[in-house]
Order: C-alpha cells, then sequence, then structure tokens
C-alpha cells in the first residue's frame, strides 16, 4: 500500500535497521516556505509532481483544488495557503504528498520534498510556541544536527480543514 | 383419440409458447430466490410456472417432460413447505432443471424429440430433497463439534422427521445441546452458504452486449490498419507527410472506439430499476387483498438506471418499505371513509436522479407515524429510557423504528411485524452508503425517501465552457441552446432575466454562481435552458463544445457536498472537469435575491 512513487532525486533511502517503531520515527520531510516539516511516511501514499488542477466552487482558499489520480478524483490542499503563507507559482520542484486520512485519500502542495530520514523518538519534543505555525496540528519538533523538523500532524490537519470546509459551504 | 388431440400443432405450439414464457421468468426468479430465500411471492410463482409445463406435458403426452417438471415440483414444494432453504446448490439443481426444460422444449418446437438422459438430474433433484450434499448439514456440523454423537443423531433425525419438528428444536428439547450450540452450528451452515455469493450472474440487455461486440469488432479493425501501416511505412511504400495524416486519423478513431468501449462496458453493469419495481405490482395486489385493503400501486422513473450491486440490494429494503406501507400504512376501506379519504389507498414507488444521487421514494397516502405510538411502543420494548425519550425530538422519535427489534404491530403479521424490517432497511442502505429519512403527517401518510449514491452511473452530458474552465451539464435537464441576444437580457426587480419567446426566464450566469469567473463581464454568448422540476432557468455560458457521455465520479467525502457540482468526470487528457448539479444550480440561483458578487479566485 504505502508506496513512494517518482519522488524527488535527492531522496536517500534510509538504511533499515532493526529498530522498531516504538523508538524511532521514519518520516519523509519537506519544505512549505522556509520551514521544513516531517510526515510520518507510513501515511504517505505517494509523492507526484503537480498536474492539472481543477477548481472547485466555493471552496475555501487552501483547498487548490482537485486533481485525477489514476481514475480517483482527490481534493488537494495547499499547506502554503493552509499555514497562511504568500501564494507562489508551482514550479519544478513542487510536490503533491499523497496521504490516506482516515479513508480519505487527499493530497498536499508542498515546495519540495527533501528526504526520507529516521529520528530517535527521544529528539522529538512537545511543540514550542512559536509565531506562525503554533497550531496543534504540529504533533512535536525533531531536532536533527543543525535544523529542526515540525512534525505534522496530519488528523488534526484534516478534521481542523474539514471544519473550515464544511462552514464555508453552509455560507455558500 | 387423445393421439389426435395430442398431436394438434396448433396445441403444441402454444403449449411451446407458454411454456417459454413460463421458463423464461423461472431463472431470474431462481436467482431472487437465492438471494431472498424466504421470498414466498416468488417461488409461488416458479412454482406455478413448472406446474403448467407438467399439467400441458402429460396432457400432450411428452413422459419425460412430465418426469422432470414433477421431481422439480417436489424440490419446489419441500422450499415451500420450508423443508430445506433455497441454499446454492438447491437453486442450482433448480436452474440446471429449467435449462433441461427449455432444451426438451424447444425439440418440441422444432419436432425434433428424443430421449434424453435425464436420470442424474432426476436423482440430484431427489437427492436435493434427502439432502447428503451442499451446504453441510447441521448434524454433522454439531457431530463436528462434538455435541452429539454420531448415534444420537441418526435416533434424532428419525424422531425428528417422524414429528415433524426440526433438529436444532428436538436436540435442545431432549437436553443434548444447549441453544446457544445449536446457534453457533447454525451459524457456521449458513457463513458455509454464504461463500458461494462470490459468483454472481446479472443479465444484460442483448443490445448493450451487441454494442460492445460491434465496438470491438472496430477495434480489432483498426489495428488492422496501424499493422498496415506500419508495413507500408517500413516499405517505404508512403512518404513522411501521408504517413503522419494516417497516422493521426488511426489514433483519432482508436481514441473514439476505445472511449466508446469504456462506457459500453460500464453500461453492461447498469439495469433499469424497473427489475426491481416489476415485482411490486403483484406484491400490493396479493398483499393488499390478504389484508382486505384497496391498495392502487403507481410507480414512476421506472427507467431509471442504476448499478446492478446498488438495485440488488435495494430490492430488501423496497419489500420491507412497501410491506410496512400496505400493512401499517393503508387503513382499511371503512376507516378511510370515515377519515374522509378515498376507499382506494396509493402507494407511490419512485426513482430518479438527483445531483450524484438516485432518490427511491416510497410514499402512502394512509395513517402516517404516530410518534406518541413510537415513543410508547419503544419504552414498552426498553428501547429507549424514558429520561432519553425527553430530549427526543419528533423526527428523532419516529426513527426509533430503525432500531433493531422495533415493532409496531400490535400483533404479528405473516407480512411485517417480525420487528426486523426497518432495521433492515437502514443496514442495507449503510451498507451501500445510502440514507433512509421520513417524513410523516399523522392522518396524511408517509414517505420514506431513499438516498443512494451514484458511484458508476454513466450520464450523457453538455460540455461548456465557461472562464476557460470546462464544466459538464446534465443532458437530461437541457431543454435548448441559443445564441444570447443582448436585448432580450433585462433587470425585473434587481434580477436578471431573459426574455425567451412569449416567456421570461431568470438567468444564471455560471461563472458567477460557480465562482469561477474571472472576468467581471463573464461572456455569456449562449444560454442553456434547464428545467428542473418544472422550474425553468437560463444559465449563460460561453461556449458550447459538444455532447459526451461520462462516467460519474464522486467528489469523495472531504470535499462531502459542493454545491451545484454533482460530481466529476476525468476528460480525454486525464483532467478533471466538473459535472454541474443543475437542481443545486437553480436552489443557489433563485435562493439568493442578488447576483452573488464577484469573488477573486
Amino acid at each position: 500500500m504505502e508506496t513512494i512513487q517518482s519522488t524527488a532525486s535527492n531522496i536517500q533511502p534510509a538504511s533499515l535497521s532493526s529498530a522498531q517503531g516504538g523508538s524511532e520515527l521514519q518520516l519523509v520531510s519537506f519544505r512549505v516556505g522556509t520551514e521544513e516539516f516531517g510526515l510520518e511516511i507510513l501515511r504517505v501514499h505517494e509523492i507526484i509532481r503537480v498536474q492539472n488542477l481543477t477548481r472547485v466552487p466555493n471552496m475555501p482558499a487552501f483547498v487548490e483544488g482537485v486533481i485525477n489520480l489514476r481514475g480517483k478524483v482527490i481534493p488537494v490542499i495547499s499547506l502554503r495557503s493552509w499555514f497562511g503563507l504568500e501564494r507562489s507559482a508551482h514550479d519544478k520542484s513542487t510536490r503533491i504528498i499523497v496521504v490516506e486520512i482516515q479513508g480519505n485519500i487527499l493530497g498536499f502542495i508542498v515546495d519540495s520534498v527533501s528526504e526520507v530520514l529516521r529520528i530517535s523518538n527521544d529528539t522529538v519534543e512537545p511543540p514550542p510556541r512559536m509565531g506562525k505555525v503554533e497550531r496543534d496540528y504540529i504533533s512535536g519538533v525533531g531536532k536533527l544536527d543543525s535544523r529542526l523538523l515540525l512534525l505534522l500532524d496530519v488528523d488534526r490537519l484534516l478534521s481542523e480543514s474539514e471544519e473550515i470546509t464544511c462552514s464555508q459551504m453552509a455560507k455558500a | 383419440m387423445s393421439d389426435d388431440l395430442a398431436n394438434d400443432p396448433q396445441l403444441i405450439e402454444e403449449f411451446v409458447t407458454e411454456s417459454r414464457e413460463g421458463l423464461q421468468c423461472v431463472d431470474e426468479d431462481l436467482l431472487a430466490l437465492e438471494q431472498t430465500p424466504d421470498a414466498a411471492e416468488i417461488l409461488d410463482r416458479v412454482f406455478r410456472a413448472v406446474h403448467s409445463i407438467k399439467g400441458t406435458a402429460s396432457f400432450l403426452n411428452f413422459p419425460q417432460l412430465v418426469e422432470l417438471a414433477h421431481a422439480a415440483e417436489d424440490v419446489l414444494n419441500g422450499l415451500r413447505k420450508g423443508e430445506f432453504t433455497a441454499a446454492r446448490h438447491v437453486i442450482d439443481v433448480l436452474l440446471a432443471s429449467a435449462d433441461q426444460l427449455r432444451r426438451m422444449i424447444e425439440d418440441v418446437a422444432a419436432r425434433t424429440e428424443r430421449q434424453y438422459d435425464i436420470a442424474p438430474l432426476l436423482q440430484t433433484l431427489r437427492a436435493v430433497r434427502t439432502p447428503a450434499d451442499g451446504a453441510p448439514r447441521l448434524g454433522s456440523i454439531l457431530v463436528q463439534q462434538h455435541v452429539v454423537g454420531p448415534t444420537e443423531l441418526a435416533g434424532s433425525l428419525r424422531e425428528a422427521a417422524a414429528q415433524q419438528t426440526r433438529l436444532g428444536d428436538l436436540l435442545v428439547n431432549k437436553g443434548l445441546a444447549t441453544p446457544e450450540q445449536i446457534q453457533t452450528a447454525v451459524d457456521e451452515q449458513s457463513s458455509s452458504t454464504n461463500k458461494h455469493d462470490a459468483t454472481q450472474l446479472m443479465r444484460v440487455d442483448v443490445a448493450k452486449l451487441d454494442h460492445l461486440v460491434n465496438l470491438v469488432g472496430e477495434l480489432i479493425l483498426e489495428r488492422n490498419r496501424l499493422s498496415q501501416l506500419h508495413r507500408s511505412w517500413t516499405e517505404g511504400q508512403i512518404g513522411t507527410e501521408d504517413f503522419d495524416s494516417a497516422l493521426s486519423n488511426a489514433v483519432g478513431r482508436l481514441t473514439f472506439v476505445t472511449d466508446e468501449m469504456q462506457v459500453a462496458s460500464l453500461k453492461t453493469r447498469m439495469v433499469p430499476i424497473d427489475n426491481v419495481f416489476r415485482k411490486f405490482t403483484r406484491l400490493v395486489r396479493d398483499v393488499g387483498q390478504n389484508l382486505k385493503k384497496e391498495v392502487r400501486l403507481v410507480q414512476r422513473g421506472a427507467e431509471t438506471e442504476l448499478d446492478k450491486t446498488v438495485v440488488e440490494q435495494i430490492a430488501d429494503p423496497l419489500v420491507h418499505l412497501v410491506r410496512n406501507a400496505l400493512d401499517h400504512g393503508i387503513e382499511s376501506p371503512a376507516e378511510r371513509e370515515a377519515a374522509g379519504k378515498p376507499r382506494e389507498g396509493t402507494i407511490a414507488m419512485e426513482a430518479f436522479q438527483q445531483g450524484d444521487h438516485i432518490i427511491v421514494r416510497v410514499s402512502d397516502d394512509g395513517k402516517g407515524i404516530d410518534p406518541q405510538r413510537i415513543a410508547d411502543k419503544a419504552l414498552q420494548k426498553g428501547l429507549v429510557t424514558p429520561e432519553r425519550l425527553k430530549s427526543l425530538s419528533v423526527r428523532e422519535i419516529v426513527d426509533l423504528i430503525f432500531l433493531p427489534g422495533f415493532s409496531t404491530a400490535e400483533q404479528a403479521t405473516e407480512l411485517s411485524g417480525r420487528g426486523v424490517g426497518m432495521d433492515v432497511v437502514r443496514t442495507n442502505l449503510k451498507k451501500m452508503n445510502g440514507t433512509v429519512q421520513i417524513d410523516s403527517a399523522v392522518g396524511k401518510g408517509s414517505t420514506f425517501t431513499l438516498k443512494l449514491p451514484l458511484t458508476l452511473a454513466i450520464m450523457s452530458v453538455l460540455l461548456v465552457n465557461v472562464a476557460d474552465e470546462e464544466m459538464a451539464l446534465p443532458l437530461q435537464s437541457v431543454c435548448e441552446t441559443l445564441r444570447t441576444e443582448k436585448q432580450d437580457l433585462h433587470y425585473l426587480h434587481g434580477r436578471e432575466v431573459i426574455r425567451l419567446r412569449n416567456g421570461v426566464l431568470p438567468v444564471c450566469r455560471l461563472g458567477r454562481v460557480l465562482h469561477v469567473a474571472e472576468r467581471a463581464a463573464a461572456g455569456g454568448e449562449r444560454v442553456v435552458v434547464i428545467n428542473v422540476a418544472g422550474e425553468r432557468m437560463a444559465v449563460l455560458v460561453d461556449h458550447l463544445l459538444g455532447q459526451e457521455q461520462t462516467v460519474v465520479k464522486p467528489l469523495g467525502s472531504y470535499l462531502g457536498h459542493v454545491a451545484g457540482i454533482a460530481g466529476a468526470s476525468i476528460t480525454g487528457d486525464g483532467r478533471v472537469r466538473l459535472i454541474v448539479d443543475p437542481a443545486g444550480l437553480v436552489t443557489m440561483a433563485l435562493g439568493t435575491e442578488n447576483p452573488l458578487p464577484e469573488v477573486a479566485p
């Protein structure tokens, strides 16, 4: 089920170790704006290049539209808009990370996908108070050698975005 | 003398026609029986068909036909008496018998009667009645589970046969097994029969198959052309230019054929809901007679096509709803007259497409559902606590009838009131991601609205262009299209209207309502007049692009129901194209007094 197709060229498959999920997290890291995020790899269906998007009327701005994923119509959410960042044109490094959340398949548009990495659970700390992304859809912060990784809680993101989508549609 | 009569060609011809007609429905009925083993009316119909073949065949002196029909009749009789259930292996042998009967009757028609080797079939028919194979016997399961020993079982079986009781009951009475043990065994037995559900059969309109076969023919033709083209090219018979145009032609035709094939193959899965509706005429008539009620059945939209799986699953809920309407809804003629209603009650069944859903509605003009009675009953049955009841709204109280074990019939009748009906309705619909809604007014009647998803439905659509977005409008709601004449557009009470011949229609600028228009003066070159449930509206679009048959895909649960959008379809180049929901469009356009403000995309 969980496959990664057409991933960015610079992805280094993490070496397999005997460590189990309990003590280690395997993440896909990606960039949105200036921040680097991590998403648990088991949640990721595949990573695809941006393709033709069809806009859907009366949707909140962060729903960029729908795409055809091998005959299935799936909604695509722009994480840039979600985080309140300025919209930017899609370029060569823009990717859609396809995830399955509670039976829904949807895509997240990110600026670029960097790598697959393993981090130890010990290095993950609860989210500190931060500026822009101080929200509860960040489940923690992973400390790497020289940088920080914001761990995205897609379940929270989904339910929160769903609420907004619903209320938006009620207004329409 | 009788020989003369038996050789009368006219009589034989009549017999053949009659039997053909009778057998025609038998297959379908037998399959239906497998799905709903206790459907007495279907069983009766099969029984009658076989019985009349037996009768006429014996008169016309076709001994083998009589023998086979007789054996099949015995099995059907056993089913009617409930001696055994319509398990897979029983249906199989009955189907085989029907096939054999059909062959024999065709031979009669062609006057090429011969001796048939029907002994094995007769033996199987007999074996079914004294079952030994197929689904494992309850007894053998019990022995396997070490509940009873083989000797005890043999004795009990004899006793059960003598006393005409079920083996399970007898064993419990004799204290040889607990009811729980029997239940486990019965569950195992039925689960082993249910395993066969994997292979399913369906009837497909021959016209649809013919169309598909034709398309395959064309596909092969195109392949041949391509290989011919390839040969000409390699042999240097044609130049680059010719090759190029021939290739692009071939690709064009190939695209056309494969697209058509995709649609045609999906269409084979669609069956009209009439397949289910048809059996209700009889059901309503017979049940109505039984209950001494005068009932008229009205059906609308029987031609609505649904995916086969949906049609199958909707049959049970509909039977329950109609039976309930007959039993609990419609009053007796006397009661109706006293209430100032016509003696004859009406049950209406209708099906239609609404957006990306199929709506099936069963309504009656009977006495309606009394929330008070529902509440009392639920309390009495302990399905709800008095405190909880107080907090429920009227609608929620009415919804209590969906609880398992709820039944308001004072006396359980054969028809309904076993307390399983409404429960089944809701469960079956949930399985299909559908919903059921009750609208009822005491004294006026009730309406049950089933809403089913339309995942595989194929739609004819009109392709339009709005502000460079391609959209599709369901063709069934399009009346006509015309060029927009600027002088016909007017403002009336602050809303835009268009004069069309002698009438005036409200205008809906598609781009504006759906917020896709990027320019303020969004084109609107063309008018598409749509009609939704009698409500006409002029939809302004930029261009008309043509017609297409398209597969409707849902937008997915995340987006849920998008106002004005019925679903999506995939275009030839893999893009997603939205399908407009005309009903939603009318509500949106007429619901807002002022045209919606432009929203920057």
